[in-house]
């Protein structure tokens, strides 16, 4: 994928499929250019042989020409580079190329805010206009780890302040951020234009409304899965009056009223306003309103998608069809918050430029999506969460499978799809590998644990396998039901592009890690829960870890011995062990482990329940 | 517990250590007659020889409503209470969702907008019970639910056997809002005769309260059969799914849950309920 895609479709991968959008890995951040330095053991280009150029001292001493014209020359083409995995193999040529790239990088990505210290950032690069920061974790979104274990905005934001006065974008992903942040944000950055808080918490609406007053330069303000406390302000009317420069407004996720009559008039007077995402506070009758006067949006969250209770029915009813049907542009669809599914047909206008569509809020039925889907011959992206299949029992048994086969015979071209359900059967997943080769996201959460395939009583393994085979762009992973080692063999025998692994209640012993440790070179996010593996495994992957971005282990069965023996290993891997304050220190069972690779070190801020090793 | 006179042996016959008076109580596996049975059976609960100070109350009253950091978390053997998290967002933030803690893997988030609106995953776990919340704002703002569980007017008993003990009881699903009251109930039901069944070197000991039901923690596991016929463990699924297609409780050991729950699972080899 080109990373000069368009605003729209990078964010809406990012959102959705939690990955980045490149293959590359993370840059290798270290404050002196490569070969100057002691060396480090930290190998962030995975699948490139390091070749550290000896010569490149010698190289720019011999050169007849002035450092600067060459670093001139440098800059001027630098600056194009975009992609952060050329620039990394960029920085790498020589300490001249190091240092100009360094310069010329305006974006930065990463993937794990422990791996490196604000200051490092600040000194390598020095232009920075955008900034990419992940924090927590994912598991930690399932209250597997304990509150306050950190990933705070503070310091960074701190640190910015003073070294990136001119920067523009900021996008977080499960950090913690205060509303002390946000006012620090709206004040350091005159030039600020993107904000894109996604599953982060610690903030307020007076943070947002902060925010939304004083960057005047705003386009871009995404609240996506964030936790908003209602400190009952007005934030939308915080906006400044006249016209805005907003592309991009999302708040679907606060939990919290707003003032319709302002949202209107803001939505007036945006005249580049594309993405929109409503909260449940606004009902159909009001979204119908927006519609009217924003024909030209391409992304929508449609709000509750049902009656305000206090609308009068006597009226006739608006033409919410008509209403969609004047949106040409729409090709992302999702909110139905809390769906009357009679009005869901208005939206069958837009069905047939749906790339995206979100229904993971709705309390819908295979038997509700399907006539939806089977004009979605675009899709590319589906979430939905299957709930009702029992009370929709009809007398060929439940349709949860049949709900998926429906998708895979509908949806050709889909790339990325995250379904809940009851049950499932091996047959139905295989037709999907076999129907939908696009695929490079693929989380089937089968809710019973498990599970077997409840048509053979067999295990999920072969339908899981089919996947890792069939789908050859596949990048991630979530898998679920009953699942013995043989899963894990076709995984690390086919999936050889997977990054991403997410693995619950499976497996049967130690083997099955090991295929995936070993048999998958481009694993980088790797979060394992109550699955029974041990040091065993552990041990495995000790060529890989450097490599990865983190790995993620609770209740499985490592001890602490083997994961002090790893930490002793491998000097730039942090290696937390998460537990809870009455712990008993003794004892050698590890609850959950999480390891990153890291530059500096163990980090300063962990909490009483974290031990380092 | 009190007053229980128990002798070190284990009897054959477990209705000789029951009180005279107190046989009514238990429900014979092959009786299918359940209108009397079920009266009984709906009022009175607890292990025998327990004093008879309740005067018949309905099961829920016997069922300490917990508060709701800590029934949840206790059961899960989880030592976080999540709903101490960040002083700002205690409105937003729930407990652990379902007796598993993060399963199924939905943010909290999404939950919470369950609890406030209409019915999604996992939200038999606020302190109310789903149902009772659903009830609320149902008449709050008197929205359409398209799919409102339906409750039944009258009990609905399903038969709960346990490993181990050869007297099988009867649980009504109907006096039971969520898997933690549930399997506080199992526990009252079976501990004692648990107890008895078991072989103890030092009479008086205490009897172990049956724990761990939910989330593979404790020594037993408790899962159910559907209407499918499927057997599956109890906790994963919403409540009101659960109660709307259980046809059979069972408490297995947890080490036999494999095995337990792939043999006899398919079409082809249907339990008749």
């Amino acid at each position: 994928k080109a990373n000069q895609s368009p605003l729209y479709m990078t964010q809406d991968r990012t959102e959705m499929s939690e990955d980045d959008d490149d293959q590359s890995p993370p840059s290798d951040l270290r404050s002196e250019p490569p070969c100057s330095s002691s060396s480090s053991a930290v190998d962030s280009t995975p699948n490139k042989s390091r070749n550290c150029i000896s010569s490149s001292g010698t190289m720019t001493a011999s050169q007849p020409f002035p450092d600067h014209v060459l670093e001139n020359v440098l800059e001027n083409v630098l600056q194009f580079l975009d992609s952060r995995c050329d620039r990394n193999s960029a920085s790498l040529v020589c300490k001249s190329w190091w240092k100009v790239e360094a310069l010329t990088r305006s974006e930065v990505f990463i993937g794990n805010c422990y791996a490196l210290s604000p200051a490092r950032l600040t000194q390598r690069f020095k232009r920075v206009r955008s900034l990419v920061l992940k924090g927590k974790p994912r598991f930690a979104d399932f209250n597997l780890m304990p509150p306050d274990w950190g990933a705070n905005f503070a310091p960074w934001v701190s640190t910015m302040a003073k070294a990136y006065p001119w920067l523009e974008k900021v996008d977080l992903k499960r950090m913690f951020v205060t509303d002390d942040d946000l006012a620090l944000l709206a004040e350091s950055f005159p030039g600020f234009k993107e904000l894109i808080l996604v599953c982060c918490e610690g903030f307020g609406t007076s943070g947002i409304a902060l925010v939304a007053n004083k960057c005047r330069k705003l386009k871009v303000l995404d609240l996506i899965e964030s936790e908003v406390t209602d400190d009952e302000i007005d934030w939308i009317s915080c906006f400044p009056e006249d016209v805005t420069s907003l592309e991009s407004l999302a708040f679907d996720c606060v939990e919290a009223p707003i003032n319709f009559k302002a949202l209107e008039g803001l939505v007036g007077r945006s005249p580049f306003l594309r993405k929109l995402r409503l909260n449940r506070f606004v009902s159909l009758e009001e979204l119908h309103r927006l519609l009217l006067g924003a024909p030209q949006l391409t992304c929508l969250g449609t709000g509750s998608f049902s009656h305000d209770n206090g609308a009068h029915q006597s009226e006739p009813e608006p033409d919410y069809a008509a209403a969609f049907r004047a949106c040409k542009s729409v090709v992302c669809l999702s909110g139905f918050r809390e769906l009357m599914p009679e009005y869901l047909p208005a939206i069958f206008p837009v069905c047939a430029n749906l790339t995206s569509l979100n229904f993971s809020y709705a309390n819908i039925s295979p038997d509700m999506f399907k006539p939806i889907i089977h004009n979605c011959h675009k899709l590319q992206v589906f979430w939905v969460c299957i709930l009702l299949d029992l009370c929709l029992h009809d007398s060929e048994g439940p349709v949860s499978e049949l709900g998926l086969q429906a998708i895979s015979e509908g949806c050709r071209n889909l790339e990325s799809i995250l379904y809940f359900c009851q049950r499932m059967t091996n047959a139905a997943v295989i037709a999907m590998s076999e129907n939908c080769p696009e695929l490079t996201v693929f989380r089937l959460c089968i809710m019973g644990r498990h599970r077997p395939d409840h048509v053979t009583g067999k295990p999920m393994d072969e339908g899981f396998g089919a996947i890792v085979k069939n789908c050859k762009k596949l990048t991630r992973l979530a898998v679920s039901g009953l699942l013995t080692d043989q899963a894990f063999r076709y995984m690390g025998e086919y999936g050889k592009l997977i990054r991403t692994l997410s693995v619950a209640f499976a497996g049967d012993s130690d083997m099955a890690l090991r295929h995936v440790l070993e048999g998958c070179p481009r694993l980088q996010k790797l979060e394992i829960r109550d699955s029974p593996f041990g040091d065993v495994a552990l041990r495995c992957g000790m060529h890989r870890y450097y490599n990865m971005r983190f790995v993620w282990m609770s209740a499985c069965s490592l001890s602490k011995s083997c994961c002090k023996d790893v930490a002793r290993a491998m000097q730039n891997l942090v290696v937390e062990v998460i537990g809870s304050d009455d712990d008993d220190d003794n004892r050698d069972y590890v609850e959950t482990l999480y390891m990153y690779r890291s530059l500096d070190g163990p980090r300063k801020d962990a909490p009483k329940f974290v031990t380092i090793l | 517990m009190d007053g229980c006179s128990r002798n070190g042996e284990i009897s054959p016959k477990l209705l000789h250590l029951i009180p005279q008076g107190r046989r009514n109580w238990f429900h014979d596996d092959n009786t299918s007659v359940y209108n009397t049975e079920e009266k009984k059976l709906e009022l009175k609960l607890g292990p025998p020889g327990e004093d008879e100070d309740e005067d018949g109350a309905s099961i829920t009253r016997h069922i300490k409503k917990e508060p709701k950091d800590k029934s949840i978390l206790s059961l899960a053997g989880n030592h976080f209470s999540p709903s101490s998290t960040t002083n700002k967002t205690t409105s937003q933030k729930r407990t652990a969702p379902g007796p598993v803690v993060g399963w199924p893997p939905v943010r909290s988030f999404r939950k919470n907008l369950a609890n406030g609106s209409s019915s999604k995953l996992g939200n038999e776990s606020s302190s109310n019970g789903g149902l009772l919340k659903n009830q609320k704002c149902e008449d709050d703002n008197g929205r359409g639910k398209p799919m409102e569980p339906k409750r039944q007017q009258g009990g609905m008993f399903v038969k709960i056997n346990m490993y181990g003990v050869p007297i099988g009881r009867k649980v009504d699903l109907n006096a039971h809002n969520s898997y933690e009251q549930l399997s506080f109930t199992v526990d009252k039901l079976f501990r004692g005769l648990l107890a008895a069944q078991r072989e103890s070197s030092s009479s008086g000991e205490e009897e172990k309260p049956i724990t761990g039901l939910l989330d593979g923690n404790g020594e037993y596991t408790l899962t159910y059969e559907d209407n499918e016929g499927d057997k599956m463990l109890v906790g994963d699924v919403p409540w009101h799914m659960f109660a709307s297609s259980v046809k059979r409780l069972r408490v297995i050991k947890s080490s036999e849950i494999s095995s337990a729950l792939t043999y006899g699972n398919g079409k082809q080899e249907k339990m008749r309920s």
